[in-house]
Formats: C-alpha cells, structure tokens, sequence
C-alpha cells in the first residue's frame, strides 16, 4: 500500500488511527505491528514470510550477542556477525541474485541460471538496514536488547517508514518504542506534515513525473536538446518530491502516533557543492552508511589513502543499494570520483567562487547525476546526454516540444521555488508579524487535502518512484 | 487559549472528518454502475480469490474501485480539471482546451509498424500510416467499381486554428496521406476545407465531441457525390429544415477532459420531410428512422443517428424503388452522413471498427452485397491508433 492512495487516506488510515487510539497504552504496539503487517501483506502478501524471517533471526540473534557481550566478547562478536549476514543473505539473494547470475555468466565457463520468479520484496533494503543497526548497536553497547518480540517487530515493520524510510536507527526510537506520549500538538503537527507530503507528491511530483515522461517518450520519435534537458530537470525535480514528500508523511504519520523520527532531507538542492548536496540529500541513508560502513572501516583516522578507499566502499554500495543494475553502480562511482575532487582541491576553489556559480555547478551535477541514475540502459543514458548538446538531435526544440515546456513552466517554477526554504521563511516572517497567520494552517490542510483527494480520485495509479530500491 | 491551540483543534476539526466522513460516505453510499458524466463503465467490487490476492491484482483491483466509487467523484473530477487550468496547463488528461470553449483529445495510443503501442503519445508512426494508406491504395486500384476515400480529421486536425497546440504533426499526417494517396482517384482530402470552415466560425466539428456536426456531415455529403461525379444531384442545404434537437449534448471529449465548466453543444437534424420513406435496419432489426430519439435522454446523444454502433446497417426506400446500391466500410463518423446520402444510394453500411465481425475484406463483401458504389469513411484517429486500414484487401 502506498499513502498516496484512497485505499490509504480512507479506509487503512481511519481504522488504524480508530484502533491506535481506542486501545490503552500498552496494547498500541500490538495495534501498530498488526496494522503494520496488514499495510505490508496488502501488495506483497507472499513476502510478509521473508520479512518475519528476517525479524525473527534477529531477535533471537539479539539474545545471544546481549549474553556474550561481556563475558565473551568475540562470541558476541561472531553472533552479530551470523545476524547481519542472515539479513544480508536475503537482501542479497531477493534482490542481487539475478544479477550476478546474468554477470557473471557472461565470463567464459560460468553458467548460472536466473531465477524468473524472483521478484523485489518492496522495501527489503530499508527494512533490512534497520535490522542491522539494531544488531549493531546492540553489539557495540548503544542500546539494550529487546525482549519483546511485538517491541521489537513492531520497530521493524513500522508502517509509516517501513517501505521507504526514513531508515531509523534502533537507538533513536528505542525509548519511543518503550513509552511514548500522544498528543493533540504532536497528532495536529503530524497531520499538517502529512498533507504537506501528500502535496509534495500527488500535486508536484506526479505530474513533474510525466512531464519527464512524456519527453521521454517523444525523444523516440523526434529528439531535441530541450526535450533532453526537460526530461532530465523534470526527473530531477520529480525524484525530490516523490522522495521528500514520502518522508515528510512519514514523518507526520509517525508524528501522528506520537513518534519523532530523524529529518531525512533538508533541502538539498539548495547545495552548493556535491559534498553538501549528501549531507542534505536522503539524510538517514548517508548517516547509515556513515554509522555501519565508513566509521567501522577506519573512517578518516587512518591516512588519506585508507580514507578514499573507505569513501570508495560506501559509494559503490550506496550505488549498488538503489538497485540491481550497472547505472547505480555507476551512479555511485560518478559521486565518489566528484566527492573525492570536491575534497582534495575543489572546495577550496569552490569557497572563493560566487554562491550562484556554486549553485549551478552543484545542480548541473545532481542532474547530470540523475540522467545516469533515471536510465537502467547505459546505451540510452549516453543518448539522452548527448542530446543535451545537440548530437543526434532533429533540432534545438521543435513546435511540440516548446508548446509542452511552455505549458508546464509555471508548475516547474512552483517546483523550483518550494524546493528552497523560501516558503517555509515567508511564512514564518509573516506569522511574525501578524500572529492569526497561524489559522492558516487548517485552512490550507483543507485545500491540500481537497486538491489532493480530487487528483487522485483522476488518476491512475502511482506508486513511488523510491519503492523500487 | 492561544492561536496555537486554535489552529492545532481546527487542524484536527479539518483532518478528522475529512477522512472519517470519505470512508463513512463510502461505505454507505451505493455503488454505480455506469457514469453518465465520463461516459464509461465503473469499477464495481472485485472479486476476491487468493491467487489474485498472491499476485497483487487484488490490491490494484480494489484501489481502482476505491477511486471510481469514491464520494463525490464527479465534482472532484471537475475540481482537478479546473486546477490543471488554472495553472496554466490549458488542458486537462490529454484534452485541450481551446478558444470558443473547443476540447481536442490530444495524446493518442501510437501504433507501431512493428505492432508496439505507445500510450500517450500526440505524433503517428510514419511507417504505419504509409503502410495504410498503401493497403487503402491497393483496394483502390484493384476494384472496378467507383470507389470514394474519405478520411475524417480528428478535432485536433479541423480545428487547429482554435488551439495554442502546433499542428506540426496535424499537417505532417496529412501530407503524407497527400504523398501516398493524393493520385488516387477518390481520395477526398477533405481536411483542409473543414480547417476552412473552423476558421470562418462555422461549426463543423461538435465542440465538445470528437465527431462532426450535422453540418460537417453534409459537407462531407456534398464532397462525396462530387467524388462519384454527381456535383448536379447534390441537394442544396436550403432546401433542408434544420431543427435543433438537444442543447445538452456532452461529447466524448467533455467526458474525457475532466473540465466541467465548458458548455455543451447542440445538435442539430436536417430534415426533408421525406424521412419515413426509408427503411433503415441495423443488425436485421427495423429501425424507427434515421434517428433514435431515445439517446437523447441519454448522455451519448450522438447515437441518435442510425441508433449508434451497429455491425450491419442497411437503409432503403419503402416504396420498393431501387437505386444504386453504396457499400459504406466506416465507422460512426457515417452515421451522421448516411440520412443524406440515402436519398440517393440504398445503402449498406459495415462497421470496420466492429468487435464481431472483420470487414476489411473490401472486395468480398461489395460483392457480397452487390456494390454498385463504395465508400470508406474513417477517422484519422482510427487510422493512427489501430491497423484496421493495414488489413484491407
């Protein structure tokens, strides 16, 4: 199930909140991993078992690391070890087996067979990374074990974030997970940040998303350097909104419920370099793999050369995490080869160039970055950035093409101004000033929600961009 | 209390029956079957069985019978279209708007030569469309008998002028079709003349439908004799009553474009007095005339003429008069035409886009019939989406 959808906002939604709230305390737990596992089995009925496998391997894993913690520490050791291999082992095979068959069939005297049947259980990489940082942190003394499985499960399988994330780290939330105080301020906040995201996505994203497509599609049939450009700047844009908007209902269905989880994007494209694009950009993520990858290698203690090849491991992952596919692995190579100039020489330079030239090189980047991320055929991707100058091209622009820029020009305005802090500052300037400003607020609820229900009663089906990885 | 705790109640006072009452209204309210307004089919419930629920197909089964038995759907189908509107988009699911409150469908299912549909697409597969206009040329040069070609512009192609939209691939379609058929005797390569007419204000095209109004029809009508060589016999379109009988019509292009707030159109019927002097037939059933009234209590009025889709249409004089027999392979642009042109042919109409029955066997079936004439009357959009016109022989 997705939250963008009528089956969501009316029918899953009310009764979730109906039972959440109808219960006493200690029984909230049980209605949230209930309800939970129903938003899960509801499009992937089949993988619910996967799921709960790897939940259950990790709870009890979490047992023995608690018991050899002190008195055997490498014990402990090789049992948090075994526990994130498990998890590692399923996202692997769901997700990177054919993959690596079809690869590595292709060198001489290897045949491995693929497997048609496999398909990716949705939300696999998010959910397993949260597993694993409960392992981890409760190796590493960061938290304590959890002896409840429902606790525990429901930490895992937390609808709001649990097929998209943000990836919420077990020791942010531990306490939350124990004891937690609902309330109106908490249940409003969280309601205005869902409507938010529900704008972000249905109102912007969605349809930023076929405008991208529509260039697309017309690039096959007459193909011009501002068709390229669109499709490429729409999808970047779009990518934000679909990704941002999941996170902020995340974060306000959570809210809603009385939990708190981490940021998970603050306006990255605002950045004005590439390193600062990845401290704004997918934020749980990056500290992710930060937290479990980078830090556990060495990190930057141990000289510059072990530091590039630390940087080198996490980007290659962090590609190879978006998808089972060669653009990612290069996606992410395209990043560390940027990050590691931006950081050898680059951002020196970069400090005593104007802020708009920085800007525009951070965002020429991204989107430069996007076009390799947005097309698993690299043939394609090289044809769409040839494009960009012209090679291949019947012309600049053609009739359609401008017609359709055009049309779409104040929606991507709109776009590019509330991907920047410059609402969120007007409005509170204005609130400043005149305190009723505030009533606003359930005013403009009503409209997005309104707008909302209207676009999605028209419209077909649109699932997340970000549900694919 | 404070305007925060104001604003935080009235969030909640917004949010909570906003959600509850959608789900409480959709739960009690019944569902429908049919929309008038979209003209089309409504999910109804899914059935429910474990293999669908296993694959997933329950789940997008019951989010699209969410969406079409949603509360209120037909005012929040109009909300959504003025929204696209008003940020300037000038169209709304592939219809634009234009000038004079003229919808055009826009984007249309390309089909391949190589058998491959693209959705959504406004331009045309060059190789498919040089393939069917080849397949129409074939038929042409092959038969003996007069043979008349008329291929009706779509809104979008007739009304340009009303439209910001480019007609690059409008006038690109058409002069391929010139290039590929233009030494074809018969062809009437009629687009130009209703571009024309749009232009000099005459409604030619329903505003709000993708057909022609009983006026373009009798121009095509007066085309199509000049094309059998029968300029004289034309009946002149003052000797004609024209009696307007709905101002409701809600077209095809109305339902899909979601923009509520653009009026209706009116129909009108051009009559001699010397209607019930045919017979008409569809399907072996008889008739009441050329026109079914009863549509217009309906929303698809435009199937008052020959009673909509038929497979078998065939009209002839009462009195037992024979007259040259015209054999028409065409889809429902004919029907507003056939009242004019039964006034001098007995006519047999096939349905080229029937689901029952491939009548692309040109030659079989004016044989079949005993054509004294034949005529082939469809519409670009036919020709660019399906491959009906690849198949004749």
């Amino acid at each position: 199930m997705v939250f963008s959808s009528l089956l969501f906002l009316f029918a899953y939604l009310p009764i979730t909140l109906l039972c959440y709230y109808a219960v006493p305390r200690k029984w909230r737990n049980l209605v949230l991993f209930a309800v939970s596992l129903l938003f899960y089995g509801w499009g992937e009925p089949v993988y619910i078992l996967l799921m709960m496998l790897s939940i259950t391997s990790a709870y009890f894993f979490g047992f023995f690391i608690e018991r050899y913690r002190t008195s055997a520490p490498k014990k402990a050791k090789w049992m948090m070890i075994l526990s994130v291999a498990v998890s590692l082992a399923l996202l692997f095979f769901f997700k990177y087996y054919n993959f690596f068959a079809e690869n590595l069939s292709r060198l001489p005297l290897i045949e491995i067979p693929g497997i048609e049947a496999l398909k990716l259980p949705i939300g696999i990489s998010f959910y397993t990374f949260q597993i694993i940082s409960y392992t981890v942190d409760l190796y590493r003394r960061d938290c304590e074990l959890q002896r409840n499985y429902i606790t525990f499960g429901t930490y895992v399988t937390l609808f709001p974030q649990l097929i998209a994330g943000p990836i919420v780290r077990y020791r942010d939330v531990d306490e939350q997970l124990r004891e937690r105080k609902e309330s109106v301020s908490d249940f409003a906040a969280g309601v205005a940040r869902l409507t938010v995201g529900l704008c972000k996505k249905i109102l912007v994203g969605d349809l930023l998303a076929a405008g991208s497509e529509y260039f697309r599609h017309l690039a096959v049939l007459e193909n011009t350097a501002l068709g390229a450009w669109m499709t490429i700047i729409l999808y970047t844009l779009h990518l934000y909104y679909d990704f941002s908007g999941y996170s902020d209902m995340a974060i306000g269905l959570g809210r809603m419920l009385g939990f708190r989880f981490p940021e998970n994007f603050n306006y990255p494209y605002i950045a004005k370099s590439i390193t600062e694009f990845w401290r704004r950009w997918h934020i749980s993520l990056s500290t992710w793999f930060r937290e479990y990858v980078y830090i556990p290698l060495g990190g930057n203690r141990r000289g510059s050369a072990r530091q590039y090849l630390n940087l080198a491991v996490v980007w290659l992952l962090t590609g190879f995490w978006h998808g089972a596919s060669w653009n990612f692995v290069l996606w992410g190579i395209y990043f560390l080869v940027i990050l590691i100039i931006e950081k050898a020489f680059l951002l020196k330079v970069l400090d005593k160039t104007p802020a708009a030239l920085r800007h525009i090189y951070a965002m020429l980047l991204v989107t430069l970055g996007f076009l390799i991320f947005s097309y698993p055929d690299l043939t394609t991707a090289k044809d769409c950035f040839l494009s960009l100058f012209g090679v291949g091209c019947v012309g600049a622009t053609s009739a359609v093409a401008t017609y359709e820029v055009l049309r779409i020009l104040p929606l991507i305005l709109l776009a590019a101004i509330g991907a920047t802090p410059i609402p969120k500052k007007l409005f509170a300037a204005l609130r400043e000033k005149w305190k009723p400003a505030e009533l606003f607020v359930p005013l403009l609820t009503a409209a997005g929600l309104l707008l909302c229900v209207a676009y999605l009663v028209d419209s077909t089906f649109s699932p997340f961009a970000y549900l694919n990885f | 209390m404070n305007v925060k705790r104001i604003t935080e109640i009235l969030t909640l006072a917004v949010f909570l029956p906003v959600i509850f009452g959608f789900a409480i209204g959709f739960l009690l309210l019944p569902d429908r079957e049919f929309s008038e307004q979209e003209n089309r089919s409504l999910r109804t419930l899914p059935e429910f069985t474990l293999e669908k629920l296993a694959s997933g197909r329950f789940a997008e089964e019951i989010n699209d019978y969410f969406a079409d038995q949603f509360p209120l759907r037909d005012p929040l189908v109009g909300i959504k279209g003025l929204a696209e509107i008003a940020m300037g988009k000038g169209e709304n699911d592939g219809v634009l708007l234009g000038r004079d409150g003229y919808l055009a469908k826009r984007r249309f299912a390309m089909r391949c030569r190589d058998g491959r549909i693209l959705p959504d697409i406004d331009a045309f597969d060059e190789e498919h469309v040089r393939d069917a206009a080849r397949a129409i040329k074939r038929v042409s040069d092959g038969t003996e008998l007069p043979f008349s070609i008329f291929l009706t512009g779509r809104t979008l192609d007739v009304a340009a002028s009303k439209f910001s939209y480019p007609s690059a691939y409008s006038d690109a379609l058409l002069s391929l079709l010139r290039e590929e058929l233009g030494d074809v005797e018969g062809y009437i390569d009629s687009v130009p003349l209703y571009r024309e007419k749009t232009e000099a204000g005459e409604e030619v095209y329903y505003r709000t439908d993708h057909h022609w109004t009983t006026l373009g029809a009798y121009y095509a009508y007066g085309e199509i004799l000049r094309s059998f060589g029968m300029e004289e016999e034309i009946l002149p379109a003052s000797a004609f009553e024209r009696v307007t009988v709905s101002d409701a019509f809600y077209g095809t292009s109305w339902s899909a474009g979601g923009m509520k707030f653009v009026s209706p159109d009116t129909i009108e019927l051009w009559l001699l007095g010397d209607e019930d002097r045919y017979e008409v037939t569809a399907d072996g059933r008889t008739l009441e005339g050329f026109y079914s009234y009863r549509y217009l209590e309906e929303k698809d009025q435009y199937s008052l003429f020959l009673d909509g889709t038929h497979d078998v249409v065939t009209v002839k004089r009462r009195d037992g008069v024979e007259r040259p027999t015209l054999v028409l392979f065409k889809d429902s642009f004919a029907n507003s035409v056939a009242p004019f042109l039964a006034r001098h042919f007995d006519l047999v109409l096939l349905n080229l886009s029937s689901v029952r029955t491939d009548y692309t066997n040109i030659t079989a079936y004016c044989e079949e019939y005993g054509a004294d004439y034949v005529l082939l009357i469809y519409t670009l959009e036919n020709v660019v989406t399906t491959n009906k016109m690849n198949g004749l022989r």
